[in-house]
């Protein structure tokens, strides 16, 4: 009698038990996912991450020592929500040297460059160089061509830029931080893009 | 100029801090909070330094003769501004606008600060007191330098040493005492060299605190006998403190050559650096006793409007300036412009032009203090430090020290004052590699770990760096990450600390203030967004310092500079094995045409070499500074060669076959070379591998730290099973014991159902015997009645017919009130036993008694 009772106790318990040990990890419906953003000074990342998180535009934004830190939730239509946890590098070459920090262990990483700028373009391909060098094999990048707004000093042509996405299987986007043009719609592809096995 | 906006701003609350900062609104309410804190620390911590500048004013009376000359240098220095704003008139600037953002507080607004103003004008020459000391220290950093290069050319000594100093004096204004002092300066040198390393520093330290170089080592024997004797202190101080002036002078011009000469011994300056604390702890405190006060003034923080003036005292500007260098730098600067980039060393300096260019309307966005003349002031300065400096140039991060000096200080001391910042406290923190800093990051993680291991474990369970939180903290100094009154009260004891103490020591008392909520956090994100809004909102300023300053006593420069040496060579192999990815190559290339030339062309390589000694500061061919290694490397060829070569003048034929020998030699060098270059890059690709292995190690290390945390949790479940057991025991021996329970229960039923049925038995025993009785009653009644007809035949007999009906009613009557009485009797003995009994029990029993009397009832009844 004794022994019939407590059987299911037993058992629920058990059930109970990873549950609550992994209570913050996460599913395959609510993904984590470590985002960098690279490439070189000025070209907005600040201002991209800025546009994500907080919707907010800043002309006269601040110059980013080292990295900074934002997250930010977003859901998809077949109701999973992924948390993007955001590194917002320092742009300037030098800084470079402490990039891995921040890029180590990404499972995406947004290579930024200016469309009215080459030079920043030249920079994009080399972040993407470290990246297929560094970076963790499985990294999911994605070209992003910020300040798309200002199309009448545009030095970069998209076509140059779908071309090099093309050839280093990149997710390639043109965005602008100011007018908010394609900035959701570049999180929520990279969302896509995400391998749902083995994303956390 | 800090006054100026400080009172633009009160009315622009609560947007902007009383510093003219922006304010996050997420702060403003709390900004509010503390703004009235902020103003009573401020009127109280400046009536603390007015009597304390007052006192030392007092002290320094006895020699009097001294300020007098202290004011006169001032009003000299007044004069060279003037010239230079006068200079820059010419170029077709407005002077009167700049001088709104170049000049001190002092001058800035008049009218309403005035009187206040006029105090610590008043008080400012006993600034120079502190100066002193703090100045000390500057020198003697350089005359640790100085020693070092006695050390390292010992074979050339003193000569070589003049030859330097020489050299330096294209800094004209202090030629003639450079000239009276230099061959003192080498008397004492070479006097010096001859001690060991420890002990000639170390009188080289004092006898800066008292700039009285000659007499320290003449008479050493003396002033050991005044430090004993506290009475003639004093005197002796005042005659001593005559010549102070002189002794900047000198250092200053022992400055200009060292930066040339020292950069070749780049890398050993560091290691004697390690003993730079040591001497520090005891060389101030005998000669200034006021020191522990000051000490715990700086702690409380500067006023806002002595902050300028003592920040320059604390970084020591008066003794690292030299007279209009940073003009000829901005004029230098100009005409590289002009020239347009010619030599390759201009693409890097266009580099850093491109970066401040992007940067400068990035510092401080917004603020008042930044208009177009105060950023041009900010290009300028940071131009100029660029060219003062390539080998850090300009690093984002610069932006935002030099905008925060241009608000509290004259332009060209904010430059100078930058200048002893980058080039004495962040030494190597801001190069191309930033060598430091990210060792500094890994010293702070060891802190860390020793200080918090609960709290870095569980970052590290998250999967959060320390560097990651730590390391924006570290390269901007705070700025930004906290307040900006904690970001100045951390300053303030920095910069009066002299080292990047205060910067580790802010660190973990953030860590400590923190570190229980950054406990609580459940991933990555949640806790490096916390750790960043934290700091961000750490508006009791002087709780964080005080934390910081008596926390954390046992993190010191001798420490750090231990943890640093420990943690040096991890950062420098990544770092070699980035740039030899990146151009290894050229690199090589590079020594290998260096190596080519060499042999071809030796004398013009040493003659090179003596001009990049002779102390050209401003050359701008200062590529010693990118390749110090390299260039190291050349000096040791450079003494093998040079004595063969140089002293070797026979006649021709002698000559050739020497040269053929010699050549020989060379070749054989040469191939030995080769194959040490050899070596060494095995060596180098055994390190990295080792690296790999390194980082193999970690990463194993870091999973082993997975399996303990499973395991810990396994055994965490493994006790919850066996509690869970515990408790199911438990229930079940409650259930026994309750069973138990039942079977007495049931026991006990079983006892009473007998009794029940004993008692039945009795029942029916005395129902028997009821019966009976009851028969007898029939039986008595039976006979009573046979008695009456007995009678009633008798009185039938005996009576008339007449009175018969009569007799027969009244026999009735007798009949029925009889009955009556037997029936009662016999129910008042059946209700008994029903209510004594379980109901049940006396319904089954009643039964035949029922049965038996059903008629007797109802006729009764009737």
């Amino acid at each position: 009698m004794g022994c019939s009772s407590s059987l299911p106790d037993r058992s629920s318990g058990r059930l109970v038990g990873p549950n609550l040990e992994n209570g913050g990890a996460p599913d395959s419906k609510n993904l984590r996912v470590k985002l960098v953003l690279l490439g070189d000074s000025g070209v907005g990342k600040s201002c991209i991450v800025l546009r994500f998180v907080r919707g907010q535009f800043d002309p006269t934004s601040k110059v980013t020592v080292g990295a900074s830190f934002l997250s930010q939730t977003i859901a998809l239509q077949d109701s999973t929500t992924v948390k993007f946890e955001i590194w917002d590098t320092a742009g300037q070459e030098r800084y470079a040297a402490l990039a891995p920090l921040y890029y180590r262990g990404a499972a995406v990483a947004v290579v930024v460059y200016d469309i009215t700028s080459p030079e920043s373009f030249s920079k994009a391909q080399y972040w993407v160089k470290e990246l297929q060098k560094h970076g963790s094999p499985d990294i999911v990048m994605a070209l992003v061509g910020n300040k798309a707004d200002l199309h009448e000093k545009r030095e970069v042509s998209v076509q140059e830029g779908i071309d090099y996405a093309e050839k280093n299987g990149m997710f390639f986007i043109e965005t602008s931080a100011k007018t908010a043009d394609n900035i959701n719609q570049l999180f929520e592809e990279i969302a896509k893009r995400l391998p749902r096995s083995t994303a956390q | 100029m800090a006054d100026q906006s400080f009172n633009l701003l009160h009315t622009l609350e609560p947007r902007r801090d009383s510093y003219g900062f922006a304010l996050r609104p997420q702060h403003a309410q709390r900004y509010r909070q503390y703004a009235n804190i902020y103003k009573e620390e401020e009127e109280e911590r400046s009536d603390r330094w007015k009597d304390f500048l007052e006192q030392l004013v007092g002290h320094a009376q006895p020699c009097s003769s001294e300020k007098e000359h202290k004011h006169a240098l001032q009003t000299e220095a007044a004069d060279q501004k003037v010239e230079i704003n006068s200079e820059r008139l010419g170029e077709g600037e407005d002077t009167s606008n700049k001088k709104s953002i170049t000049d001190g507080s002092s001058e800035s607004d008049k009218e309403t600060k005035a009187s206040k103003v006029q105090t610590w004008a008043q008080i400012r020459s006993s600034l120079d007191v502190i100066e002193n000391m703090m100045s000390s220290r500057v020198k003697k950093n350089q005359n640790i330098k100085d020693e070092l290069i006695t050390i390292g050319e010992k074979n050339l000594q003193s000569i070589e040493k003049t030859g330097s100093l020489k050299a330096s004096e294209e800094f004209e204004e202090e030629v003639c005492i450079n000239g009276m002092l230099s061959d003192i300066v080498k008397a004492s040198t070479a006097e010096n060299a001859e001690d060991g390393i420890y002990e000639s520093k170390n009188s080289s330290g004092s006898e800066v605190i008292f700039g009285n170089g000659v007499s320290r080592n003449e008479n050493s024997a003396m002033e050991e006998i005044a430090m004993d004797d506290g009475v003639s202190y004093s005197v002796n101080a005042g005659e001593r403190k005559k010549p102070v002036n002189d002794g900047i002078s000198v250092s200053v011009d022992t400055n200009g050559a060292e930066n040339a000469v020292s950069d070749g011994f780049y890398g050993s300056v560091n290691y004697i650096g390690a003993e730079k604390p040591v001497e520090d702890g005891f060389s101030f405190d005998p000669f200034f006793p006021w020191k522990e006060e000051l000490e715990s003034l700086v702690r409380g923080g500067v006023p806002k409007d002595l902050r300028g003036e003592v920040w320059q005292a604390f970084v020591g500007v008066k003794a690292h300036r030299v007279e209009r260098y940073y003009h000829d730098l901005l004029a230098q600067e100009r005409n590289t412009d002009k020239n347009k980039e010619s030599d390759d060393l201009s693409t890097a300096a266009s580099k850093w032009k491109r970066q401040i260019e992007k940067d400068i309307p990035r510092t401080f966005p917004g603020h008042p203090a930044l208009d177009e003349n105060g950023r041009n002031s900010l290009r300028r300065l940071l131009l100029a430090y660029a060219q003062h400096n390539p080998s850090v140039g300009y690093c984002q991060a610069m932006n935002f020290f030099a905008g925060l000096l241009l608000l509290l200080m004259p332009e060209e001391n904010a430059f100078w004052a930058l200048v002893g910042i980058l080039d004495d406290y962040f030494e190597g923190y801001y190069t191309e590699e930033m060598i430091e800093s990210q060792v500094d990051q890994l010293v702070f993680e060891e802190l860390m770990r020793d200080r918090f291991p609960k709290l870095v474990d569980h970052l590290d369970y998250l999967g959060v760096q320390v560097a990651w939180i730590s390391g924006p903290w570290f390269l901007s100094i705070f700025v930004n990450t906290l307040p900006w009154e904690s970001v100045l009260r951390v300053w303030d004891v920095l910069l009066y600390e002299g080292n990047r103490v205060m910067l580790f020591r802010t660190a973990l008392a953030l860590m400590e203030l923190y570190g229980p909520a950054l406990v609580t956090t459940k991933d990555a994100g949640d806790a490096t967004t916390l750790s960043q809004s934290l700091a961000g909102s750490t508006f009791d300023s002087s709780q964080l310092v005080l934390t910081a300053c008596m926390g954390f006593l046992a993190v010191t420069e001798a420490r750090l500079e231990e943890l640093r040496e420990k943690h040096r060579p991890a950062v420098l192999v990544v770092v070699e094995e980035r740039s030899k990815k990146g151009s290894i190559w050229k690199d090589s290339k590079g020594l290998a045409t260096k190596l080519y030339s060499f042999k071809h062309d030796p004398v013009s390589l040493i003659e090179e070499k003596k001009t990049s000694k002779g102390g050209e500061m401003l050359a701008k061919g200062d590529k010693s500074h990118l390749e110090r290694h390299s260039s190291n490397l050349d000096d040791l060829l450079d003494r093998l060669a040079v004595d063969p070569e140089v002293d070797s003048l026979p006649d021709l034929q002698e000559q050739v076959v020497w040269l053929k020998v010699e050549l020989c030699r060379l070749l054989e060098e040469k191939r030995s070379a080769v194959l040490r270059a050899e070596e060494l890059e095995t060596a180098l690709m055994e390190m990295v591998k080792q690296d790999n292995r390194r980082q193999l190690s970690a990463r194993v290390e870091q999973l082993e730290q997975e399996v303990a945390h499973l395991q810990q949790a396994l055994t965490d479940k493994k006790e919850q099973e066996s509690a869970m057991l515990k408790v199911l025991m438990r229930v079940e021996q409650e259930q026994k014991v309750t069973e138990d329970a039942r079977i007495c229960a049931e026991q006990d039923a079983a006892a009473q159902k007998y009794a029940v049925h004993v008692l039945q038995e009795k029942y029916e025993k005395a129902v028997g015997s009821l019966v009976e009785m009851e028969k007898r009653v029939v039986m008595a009644e039976s006979m009573l009645e046979a008695t009456l007809q007995y009678q009633t035949g008798q009185v039938k007999a005996h009576c008339s017919p007449r009175a018969l009906p009569n007799q027969g009613s009244t026999q009735e009557s007798t009949r029925k009130s009889l009955l009556p009485f037997g029936l009662g009797w016999r129910d008042r003995n059946k209700s008994k036993p029903a209510s004594a009994e379980e109901s049940s029990v006396s319904k089954s029993t009643n039964e035949p008694i029922d049965a038996s009397t059903p008629q007797k009832r109802t006729s009764e009844q009737e």
